[in-house]
């Protein structure tokens, strides 16, 4: 089958999920009012409550959202086909990730702008305070320690775009200076950024950068070597000031964000590339079948519980009128299934033959430690049909995900870093307050030793367990849905409007996320991995917590229905 | 017709949710700042707060003007709703690309298509009383 018609099948069911189901959400279960004050007019203060134009709030919240994650996830779940991946990608976005973004700014918006987190405190209970905190906390170390194992690996399989990947560090220090020292428009800096960046590829692929010499020198594998040289960069890069690196990062990240979706679909189209990938992969038994993995290896590009903390968090506090949360939250959910589609189809439809795919897709850890490698490769094909080497478009692709995979390492790093000195200051470690070297260097050492986990099907056995790694961090993420979901049904039916389109996804995914937590268990177990066992046994609990407060609050609101006490927010 | 009715205002300046870059992944929205993350993006949000005092006083004082408060990342819609501003206001196309390359910093200030402040940005009642006079200028007009 030609992969544009996936891109029209996919597109397609995204506009009637707009037309259709966004609709009846905003009529029918979330019950819109255009004359709703809402908090940018009630608390109007030109700063973080400005009622702002639909188009220009969908901008900043899309952007917000939309990063390296969803090509992850679609890029190894293809491993079970192309079906179920695109089909996951679909309904999720449709029935999952719409109605949680755009539930997530409503239920925000109708609270007085208040967050997620907060939220959950007051709506659900307060013990979901330090539920989410939680949460947050395994979410972020999953977050470094595999993106610090992305890196690595295609710094390792593309040596070539080592220094174009290098290279954005000075540029984007430039811009730092130009923009926040010298005060300067930063359109035409960016623009000869971008220039820069693009024509140090072909010099990395003169001079590619090995670190087997270092490798042999300190005694590990090359893949260990650049995840210990990765999470050192993120050490002194977290340290930083902001403004000198990882802002002006992002006007990078931005603008490459763009020009990769332009030329994903372009080269789709303009090579007719065939998708070669088996519609179902019927892999064997007793290996990690889709049904549950699916599910939370695409999480972000399905649905993911990150984009209620952007929701909630500033999106909510801007929308003009309350009706614009339906355009703003469903197409920011549909904007991220784009960028799951494109990963799709890279690896499907870019790989070469059926026969070249089943070899880049012989096991689930050749799929999840090739996935990068498959979306690279599936990339450059695409730029090859626009008449650019085939090279030169991976490392393009190897830099797109390498920016943004190592801008989210250093937010991260620094996230991770208040959320310690949070949980130290709540555990009643004083000490610990206020010590950002030693919270920066715990920050960095947990995701590491997490990071350098053995497993996987890596050369000679030596792999990460990236595969599994990946999964539990989509296990954490769609925890985070399901405390959003949880919120919002609770609301829904605070409202006495029918919550059944919230309550379907938050079962849906509680319990994909238990079974495939209980399945990773009992796995873990047998294998002796006593790190991932640990982290899987704390999720486990994270997500029965979850459940017990979710079925506790939406029982004490049917109780109050029941009772005839409706409550309008 | 109240004073800057058929005006458009762009007030160019950085936003929360654009603040930690890489996508979703590395945000935490508001929750960020509360677990002590202000004192990183202070300098932001001196500018926000500043371009904010702008933002309320315009309000009050041209209660007809449309205002738009955007990111410079935001490029989709900002460079073309300055260009289109721009060519409307008449201005030529040297001109109109001038307002392109000036109108995306960390903080500007954009009437009509035309780039007021660009970068360093004076105090708020300086900024007020400059697009105060364009208006009348052009009411007069």
């Amino acid at each position: 089958m030609p992969a544009f018609y996936l891109i029209v099948i996919t597109l397609g069911a995204f506009y009637l999920g707009y037309r259709f189901y966004s609709r009846y959400l905003a009529e029918r279960v979330y019950a819109l009012d255009p004359n709703f004050k809402t908090p940018s007019h009630e608390f109007s203060d030109g700063v973080d409550f400005v009622p702002t134009n639909k188009h220009i709030l969908l901008g900043h919240h899309f952007t917000a959202v939309a990063g390296a994650a969803p090509i992850v996830g679609p890029a190894i779940a293809v491993y079970w086909g192309w079906l179920p991946a695109i089909a996951w990608v679909i309904l999720g976005t449709i029935f999952g990730a719409g109605v949680h973004d755009f539930g997530a700014i409503v239920t925000s918006a109708r609270n007085r702008g208040q967050n997620i987190g907060t939220l959950s405190g007051k709506v659900i209970s307060a013990r979901a305070s330090t539920l989410f905190l939680l949460i947050i906390f395994f979410l972020l170390t999953l977050v470094n320690a595999v993106f610090g194992v992305v890196m690595a690996i295609l710094f390792e399989a593309h040596p070539g775009s080592v220094i174009p990947a290098v290279i954005v560090i000075p540029i984007a220090m430039c811009i730092g200076q130009w923009v926040y020292r010298m005060k300067g428009a930063v359109l035409i800096p960016s623009i000869i950024g971008l220039i820069l960046l693009y024509a140090a590829i072909p010099i990395g692929q003169m001079y590619p950068i090995h670190v087997d010499g270092l490798a042999h020198l300190v005694g590990l594998s090359v893949r260990t070597t650049w995840v210990i040289l990765i999470f050192a960069y993120t050490w002194f890069a977290s340290r930083l000031p902001v403004w000198l690196l990882l802002q002006p990062r992002d006007y990078i990240n931005g603008q490459q964000l763009l020009v990769a979706l332009a030329v994903i679909f372009a080269g789709v189209i303009v090579g007719w590339d065939q998708i070669t990938a088996p519609a179902v992969n019927h892999v064997a038994e007793g290996t990690r079948q889709w049904f549950p993995y699916l599910f939370i290896t695409i999480a972000c590009g399905a649905i993911s519980g990150f984009h209620s903390l952007v929701a909630s968090g500033t999106t909510s506090k801007q929308i003009d009128k309350e009706t614009d949360a339906r355009y703003i939250g469903y197409c920011g959910a549909l904007g991220e299934g784009s960028l799951a589609l494109a990963a799709i189809l890279a690896c499907t439809a870019g790989l070469g033959s059926a026969a070249d795919w089943n070899t880049a897709y012989s096991s689930f850890g050749a799929a999840s430690g090739g996935a990068l490698g498959h979306f690279v490769n599936g990339v450059g094909h695409f730029l090859a049909n626009l008449g650019i080497d085939a090279q030169l478009g991976a490392s393009f692709a190897v830099v797109v995900v390498v920016t943004f995979a190592g801008t989210t390492m250093d937010t991260g790093v620094r996230l991770q870093r208040y959320i310690l000195e949070e949980i130290a200051e709540l555990a009643g470690f004083r000490a610990l307050v206020g010590k950002t070297t030693i919270l920066t260097t715990l920050a960095v050492l947990i995701p590491l030793a997490l990071a350098l986990v053995p497993g996987g099907n890596g050369a000679g056995g030596k792999g990460f367990a990236f595969g599994q790694l990946w999964t539990l961090f989509g296990t954490t993420n769609q925890l985070t849905a399901g405390l959003a979901l949880s919120v919002i049904s609770v609301w829904v039916m605070s409202r006495n409007r029918n919550p059944l389109a919230a309550i379907v996804p938050l079962t849906f995914l509680l319990f994909m996320t238990s079974w495939a937590l209980v399945l990773n268990l009992v796995s873990f177990l047998k294998e002796g991995s006593w790190m991932l066992l640990i982290m899987d046994a704390g999720i486990a609990v994270l997500t029965a917590w979850l459940i017990v407060e979710a079925v506790t609050a939406l029982n004490r609101q049917r109780g109050e229905r029941r009772a005839e006490v409706p409550s309008e927010a | 017709m109240s004073i800057g009715t058929g005006h458009r205002l762009i007030l160019v300046r950085e936003q929360d949710a654009q603040h930690s870059g890489s996508g979703c992944c590395g945000r935490l929205g508001e929750a960020h700042t509360d677990l002590g993350g202000a004192a990183d993006y202070a300098h932001s949000r001196a500018v926000m707060e500043s371009v904010g005092m702008v933002y309320r006083r315009l309000r009050d004082a041209a209660p007809g003007l449309v205002i738009d408060v955007v990111d410079p990342r935001n490029t989709i819609w900002l460079y073309p709703a300055v260009w289109r501003a721009s060519r409307r206001a008449g201005r030529g196309v040297g001109a109109s690309l001038k307002s392109l390359s000036r109108a995306g910093a960390a903080a500007a200030i954009v009437l009509d298509g035309e780039v007021l402040y660009s970068g360093a940005l004076p105090a708020p009642e300086t900024i007020v009383a400059a697009v105060m006079a364009q208006l009348h200028d052009s009411r007069a007009a």
